[in-house]
């Protein structure tokens, strides 16, 4: 056993899990509830993500200021932001500023007055991001590719911040609607580690989250987004250094069947040590780039999984012909027992490795948590893991990452047509 | 060698420092301590390609290494039970890289795409720009990815040899931080490291940059959308009497992220004037500002991401009312003593687990000041308005300022 997590249910739907640390001299915390991207109504686009950076501009008996003063004067941290399927808070302070900064946590979820000086600045910082990220190679072969593999529209598939036209229409009055119709107890979900103990969560953090009103509305799920034929799309940035490449397709959920198979057959493609066997070809054999990883992305309702690389411009045939030889691969020439070993070592080993930090506790038990995994979910992992087959690994990659339906995203500097995969 | 047992907790990080960055390089083989990381992990010894990564992934380990200005890093975070796995990877690290010169040639490209990647980004070279006009002589005057014709051109022999002469058991810190026995912990670093014999490392120190009498400026004009804006003004190496004067005057003026790099990720300081005076005021919208831990003299910088249709002199005059002030005024003792709270926040948070440790006693070894640091975060402790207004008067001078202007041209 790793760690002893708790659990605390708080009337009106709240969850909180803590596991302590007596030994660390500090709490870190990570918290969320269900006002993220997939909640969202047409026309809404940008909102969740605008609310989530105005939680620390003010409220009803705080200004800005006063939040940063108060916040930094007990040297805590405190952050917000949104995923596609929750807003979410993370920070750090101490058992004995906890009830003062817990109190600030669940003033900001609160009562947010959303002064129009600051909508003002946030939309100028949303909209210069965005533009950073129009001319940012990476950013952008990203953001192509998941708006290939999504259906258009679909939350999963379009930038969280919204586009320009539609942060430019965001007005104060959609910022109040969105937050009192989501931002409540129900669906909270709170981790600590760290310098905790029941008596903190209970008389500290239970009271402060106690004020959030219990009745918000969960959001409804998004829908599992349709299938969506693979396409190739091309971003010319002429004045750029390096071409970046993003190749992948829809997946699954966080809860689907086979999460644990795919996730130990993405670990042993493009994760481990030197991102698994597409670094080995595509960075330690040939050369062709920095960086080559593929990642699994498991969310609540569908998912993705992909591949990125930086390559220099003149490089992009021979980077896109390993990656296609890795991907033929996994049918051609699957996982070896050996690979599979090494994958599910990889996993059990790093469980202890893995939460090494208060806050990587909190994120671990946030995420057990947020899925519903049980408290029990650390004890059970090596035996999950210990108990998958070679071919249930095999047949996850083979089922789930098929060359034939990738999209392909390519963003810098082209020299002639973007080969196929 | 530095052990620090952790009782009870399941891992152990295994860090080894070398006393070389790119600081010790000269023009033409810039960015050769950064190859020469790059190729440790290409195996040698014992180590066949491949088995740094093999060994310390079955053990779901993480691995890495750094290459600095003043020095180069290496870690493994490991279950503790697996501490010898780490110290044979370090120790075949140390003497046996093999350089293979296919794998030389293989990485040529590696590090000049890691270079490319790093040119995408307008703070690369606006970062570039910056050391490069303020250092004119020291080798800080270059990053340590290095200059793409350098990397293009150096031989795999010069490199090879570059390593044999510094990486040597008198030329590195070894750190182990975690759930190990500190005995058998010696016994094991005994067997792995034991019979190495020191070598003669150059001690060449780096060309003294000659003290600053005027400001310095350049331009940058890139496509793109957004505009950048970088300041610079030298201060003194870690270790000079003033430093922790300049902690609390980079405080007050920027808020604090602690001594370790890697611990603050993405949490941003607001109650501080340059954020008040530049983002708060929509001037700006990124405002960042701080120091590294140098060995030589180096920079207390501030750089900006322009706000839409903000002018660089809009953003460079703020700046100026705002250091003009703490010229002219000590801080308020609320400002003091939220800028103590903050450091003494961080002073706990970036020690958490046992690679963050080992992060920090390797840093503070590798500048000699792992044992006086408690003493000198008393001596930040006893700053005092007035020492910060000294400090400002002192540092913050035009005469050794360097300004960066990064302008976005066409759109993208």
């Amino acid at each position: 056993m790793i760690l002893r997590p708790q659990r605390l249910e708080v009337e009106g739907g709240a969850r909180i899990v803590y596991a302590p640390n007596p030994a660390s001299p500090f709490v870190s915390f990570q918290g969320s509830l269900p006002g993220g991207v997939t909640a969202e109504r047409s026309g809404e686009e940008g909102v969740a993500n605008f609310l989530s950076r105005l939680l620390l501009s003010g409220t009803r008996v705080h200004t800005t200021r006063q939040l940063a003063e108060a916040l930094e004067g007990l040297g805590a941290t405190l952050e917000f932001g949104v995923s596609m399927d929750a807003v979410q808070f993370y920070g750090r302070c101490t058992k004995r500023t906890a009830a003062k900064v817990f109190a600030i946590v669940a003033d900001c979820l609160t009562s947010p007055v959303i002064p129009a000086k600051e909508v003002e600045r946030v939309r100028a910082e949303i909209l210069t991001e965005i533009e950073e990220d129009r001319d940012d190679t990476r950013a952008r072969a990203q953001q192509e590719l998941l708006s290939s593999i999504y259906p258009r529209g679909h939350p999963y598939g379009r930038d969280p911040r919204g586009d320009p036209e539609q942060v430019k229409a965001i007005e104060p009055r959609i910022l109040l609607e969105f937050h009192g119709r989501l931002y409540g107890r129900d669906g909270l979900t709170l981790a600590v580690a760290g310098d905790v103990d029941e008596g903190l969560v209970r008389i500290v953090i239970e009271k402060a989250l106690g004020t959030l009103p219990a009745n918000n509305a969960r959001s409804g799920p998004p829908g599992d987004p349709d299938p969506q034929p693979p396409l190739t799309r091309t971003v010319d940035l002429p004045h750029k250094s390096q071409t970046d490449i993003a190749i992948g397709l829809q997946a699954i959920s966080r809860g689907h069947p086979d999460f644990y198979a795919l996730n130990v057959a993405n670990l042993l493609f493009g994760v481990i040590g030197m991102y698994g066997r597409l670094g080995a070809t595509v960075r330690e054999e040939k050369g062709l780039a920095y960086y080559s990883l593929s990642r699994l992305r498991a969310m609540r309702h569908g998912g993705h999984w992909a591949i990125i690389a930086g390559v220099n411009p003149a490089r992009l045939a021979g980077a896109m012909a390993a990656i296609s030889h890795e991907l033929d691969r996994l049918n051609d020439e699957p996982f070896s027992e050996e690979e599979i070993e090494n994958g599910k070592l990889n996993q059990i080993g790093g469980l202890a490795v893995h939460l090494d930090r208060n806050a990587e506790v909190a994120d671990a038990l946030h995420e057990i948590e947020f899925h519903e995994l049980g408290l029990d979910f650390l004890d059970r992992y090596p035996g999950i893991v210990k108990g998958l087959t070679r071919e249930e690994i095999v047949a996850a990659a083979e089922t789930h990452i098929r060359k034939r339906d990738c999209s392909v995203a390519v963003a810098g500097p082209l020299r002639g047509e973007v080969p196929s995969l | 060698m530095i052990i620090r047992p952790v009782p009870g907790v399941p891992q152990v990080s295994v860090w080894v420092t070398y006393r070389i960055g790119s600081a010790y390089e000269r023009t033409g083989t810039t960015g050769s301590t950064h190859w020469v990381e790059h190729m440790l992990f290409k195996g040698g010894g014992k180590l066949a390609k491949g088995d740094i990564d093999r060994l310390i992934s079955r053990l779901g380990g993480k691995f890495n290494g750094f290459t600095d200005k003043d020095w180069t890093m290496y870690y493994e975070t490991i279950p503790a039970e697996h501490l010898e796995t780490a110290l044979f990877v370090e120790a075949e690290r140390m003497r046996n890289a093999s350089f293979d010169p296919k794998e030389f040639a293989a990485e040529r490209t590696v590090v000049i795409s890691e270079r490319e990647g790093a040119e995408n980004q307008p703070e690369f070279l606006v970062e570039e720009e910056l050391w490069a006009t303020a250092f004119h002589l020291h080798p800080y005057h270059w990053l340590p990815i290095g200059y793409k014709q350098d990397l293009e051109g150096m031989g795999r022999d010069e490199v090879y040899e570059y390593y044999l002469r510094h990486y040597a058991p008198n030329n590195g810190i070894l750190t182990i931080v975690g759930g190990v026995d500190p005995e058998a912990t010696l016994a094991l670093v005994r067997r792995y490291f034991g019979s190495f014999r020191p070598e003669m490392v150059p001690r060449t120190p780096p060309l003294a940059e000659p003290p600053q009498s005027g400001e310095r400026r350049s331009e940058i004009r890139r496509p793109g959308p957004v505009n950048y804006l970088a300041l610079g003004w030298k201060i003194p190496a870690w270790g000079h009497e003033d430093l922790p004067k300049i902690v609390m005057m980079s405080a007050v003026l920027g808020g604090w992220r602690g001594y370790n790099f890697f611990a603050a990720g993405s949490w941003e300081p607001r109650a501080n004037r340059l954020y008040r005076g530049l983002v708060e005021a929509k001037l700006a919208t990124v405002v960042k500002s701080g120091f590294e831990m140098r060995r030589d003299p180096s920079l207390f910088a501030i750089s900006a991401t322009l706000a839409p249709g903000v002018d660089h002199g809009e953003v460079e005059k703020k700046v100026d009312a705002i250091v003009e002030r703490l010229h002219e005024k000590p801080p308020a003792s609320t400002e003091i003593e939220r800028a103590r709270e903050l450091i003494r926040a961080w002073s706990r948070y970036e020690v958490d687990g046992v690679e963050f440790q080992g992060f920090m006693i390797s840093q503070l070894e590798v500048l000699n000041s792992r044992d006086s640091f408690p003493g000198f975060l008393q001596a930040v402790e006893r700053v005092t308005a007035d020492d910060i207004q000294a400090a400002a008067q002192r540092y913050l001078t035009d005469r050794t300022r360097t300004v960066i202007r990064y302008h976005a041209e066409g759109g993208s």
